[in-house]
């Protein structure tokens, strides 16, 4: 028995990294944090520490799949490669976090240690294997969360988008647990291991009490993809945190919100039972109304970052339709998607962040004309929209090619017609920032301030799988397609 | 059980209620106490129902969980309070619509 519990150790390095990392940090913050020329110190051990975490992680995914801590948590591969695509999201973000001006100085260590943190969060969710693992998961990522949306400590607006973010967060989770309760008393357990067996042996009654539960299971998930019913606390908690927060917040809980729920759906629902006509109908409506309310409410906003913000929503409920046909091509196109969108993501709240920091704001003006000012920046922002739109060459079209396309193979054509067309609302709005900064005359002459060379480096570097994945992306596919789940 | 079980339901079903329609950030915060205790009821009902203890394990999570989110929104209420002066959701919404 302990000895399982050591050996459960050894596929358990990752996360075990990362709390160290957190734990140093604070420790090199607190003996450093007087003189700022030592500030470095703690750069160089976050970088390195979430690149070996990263390493370990590519280490971790040749080993076999297994569920280990008995059977709470399970090691394979797709979790292995969303944890990947965490540390990576984790990592710019960080970098972000470095120059960009809203952040004070004095808390960018805070950010950093947070940010680790909420990573922690986000891998016991993706590997999570019983609902204990879940809730957890999901409180960790929450409660550091709502600290880290208020780290402006003296703006109104961060306060306040903190404080929404707890109560929402709050609710939610309640609401959760009181669906897991429902669960636990029908079922007996909260292991999630032979799952599917019991919901076959289910009696109608049982079932009756079991489809709200499921519901309601689902709303402490949705909560953190900010899938529609429960999306509301997210345009107003992105535009209220700093930018580099946003970014984070973009990426990770997001993706392990999705991860979670790929688990549940793929562990609960493998054999055919009504549960599971109803969860596919559940995830088609909650798609179909992510994707429109995302989209319809992105087209009247003045901010950038709150129009990224309901763009985030839309992709997420283009990812929720890749698992609604429950299979592993649905899976293939999930992880293929969310390994294009942390990119397209990525380099969208770069601009808006050197944007907002060179202007006080990030409204679509400010983008008037901006390839007379500065090309460089022009250019790839429109090739990031050109790519978060689903335009032909670039990598945002296969993405999206491969949902419909795992969609349309399981003969769901009216979620493929819902997200074809909201892809064409959303060509308005992201064509629209396109638009403003090519066919506008600048609102000023004064140039931009030039950004260093390692700066713009990182942005091509983060723009180029944007391009080239769009043209020879057999491999990336053959890769998300390795990710599989791991049923014990 | 039942009467357990129609406490413990009544005991969510008012917090939630209260959570979403009190207008004072306090009161939302007792309220939301109160759902996870209406929870954590619920998880001891069926443990003893169904004669598993893993209910059991939950419901200490629980509460060892919502008093750490307490005690951030508490914290963030105060920060929120010493620059508005003001604890009532009414007064301080500032990011538009």
């Amino acid at each position: 028995m302990y000895l399982n519990y050591l050996a459960s150790i050894s596929r358990y390095i990752p996360e075990l990294l990362l709390v160290v990392l957190m734990v140093g940090l604070i420790l090199i913050e607190t003996t450093y944090a007087e003189d700022d020329k030592n500030k470095r110190y703690i750069f160089i051990t976050a970088c390195v520490g979430l690149v070996v975490t990263f390493v370990s992680l590519v280490i971790n995914l040749s080993g076999k799949s297994e569920a280990v801590f008995s059977n709470s948590i399970i090691i394979d591969p797709f979790s292995t490669v969303m944890k990947m695509i965490m540390v990576l999201g984790t990592l710019a973000a960080y970098y972000l976090s470095t120059f960009s001006k809203e952040i004070y100085e004095t808390l960018k260590t805070e950010f950093i240690i947070m940010a680790v943190g909420i990573l922690i969060g986000g891998m016991i969710l993706a590997s999570a294997n019983n609902m204990l693992m879940i809730y957890i998961g999901i409180e960790t990522l929450s409660i550091i969360s709502y600290v880290m949306a208020s780290l402006k400590k003296n703006d109104e607006r961060s306060s306040e988008a903190g404080l929404k973010y707890a109560l929402y967060g709050g609710i939610s989770s309640g609401i959760m647990l009181f669906g897991m309760s429902h669960m636990f008393g029908v079922l007996g357990t909260i292991q999630f291991t032979g799952m599917a067996a019991n919901i076959a042996k289910l009696n109608h009654t049982q079932i009756l009490i079991m489809m709200p539960s499921f519901v309601l299971f689902f709303a402490g998930i949705g909560y953190k993809i900010a899938a529609v019913p429960f999306h509301m606390w997210s345009p107003d908690v992105y535009e209220g945190s700093p930018t580099p927060v946003t970014t984070f917040f973009a990426i990770v809980p997001k993706l392990a919100g999705i991860s979670a729920l790929v688990r549940v759906t793929m562990i609960f629902f493998e054999t055919q039972s009504p549960l599971r006509v109803g969860w596919i109908g559940l995830m088609m409506v909650i798609a179909a109304l992510t994707m429109t309310v995302g989209n319809v409410s992105a087209i009247g906003q003045k901010s950038v970052k709150r129009m990224l913000a309901y763009s985030s929503i839309s992709h997420a409920g283009i990812m929720i339709a890749g698992l609604t046909m429950i299979n592993e091509i649905g899976i293939r196109a999930i992880v293929f998607y969310a390994i294009i969108y942390v990119f397209m993501t990525l380099v969208a709240f770069y601009i808006t962040s050197i944007m907002q920091d060179k202007y006080g704001n990030d409204h679509f003006e400010r983008f008037q004309g901006l390839i007379y000012r500065y090309p460089f920046m022009a250019i790839v922002m429109s090739i990031v929209m050109f790519s978060l739109t689903g335009l032909p060459p670039l990598a945002g079209f296969v993405a999206k090619w491969n949902i419909i396309n795992a969609l349309l193979s399981a003969k769901f054509y009216t979620l493929a017609i819902v997200l074809v067309l909201n892809s064409v609302v959303s060509a308005y709005y992201y064509l629209k920032i396109v638009r403003l900064m090519t066919l506008k005359q600048p609102e000023s002459h004064e140039t931009i301030e030039e950004f260093s060379f390692i700066n713009q480096f990182i942005i091509v570097a983060m723009t180029a799988p944007v391009i080239i994945l769009g043209i020879f992306w057999e491999s990336i596919m053959a890769f998300a397609g390795s990710a599989k789940i791991f049923i014990p | 059980m039942s009467i357990y079980y129609y406490l413990a339901a009544f005991l969510f079903c008012l917090g939630l209620l209260g959570t979403i329609f009190k207008k004072d950030l306090i009161s939302m915060l007792l309220c939301l106490e109160l759902m996870m205790g209406g929870v954590a009821l619920l998880f001891i009902l069926f443990s003893k129902s169904t004669g598993f203890l893993d209910a059991q394990l939950m419901v200490i999570f629980t509460m060892i969980i919502s008093a750490c989110e307490v005690a951030i929104g508490l914290s963030l209420i105060i920060a929120l309070y010493r620059k508005k002066q003001t604890i009532y959701t009414d007064d301080i919404k500032i990011i538009t619509e």
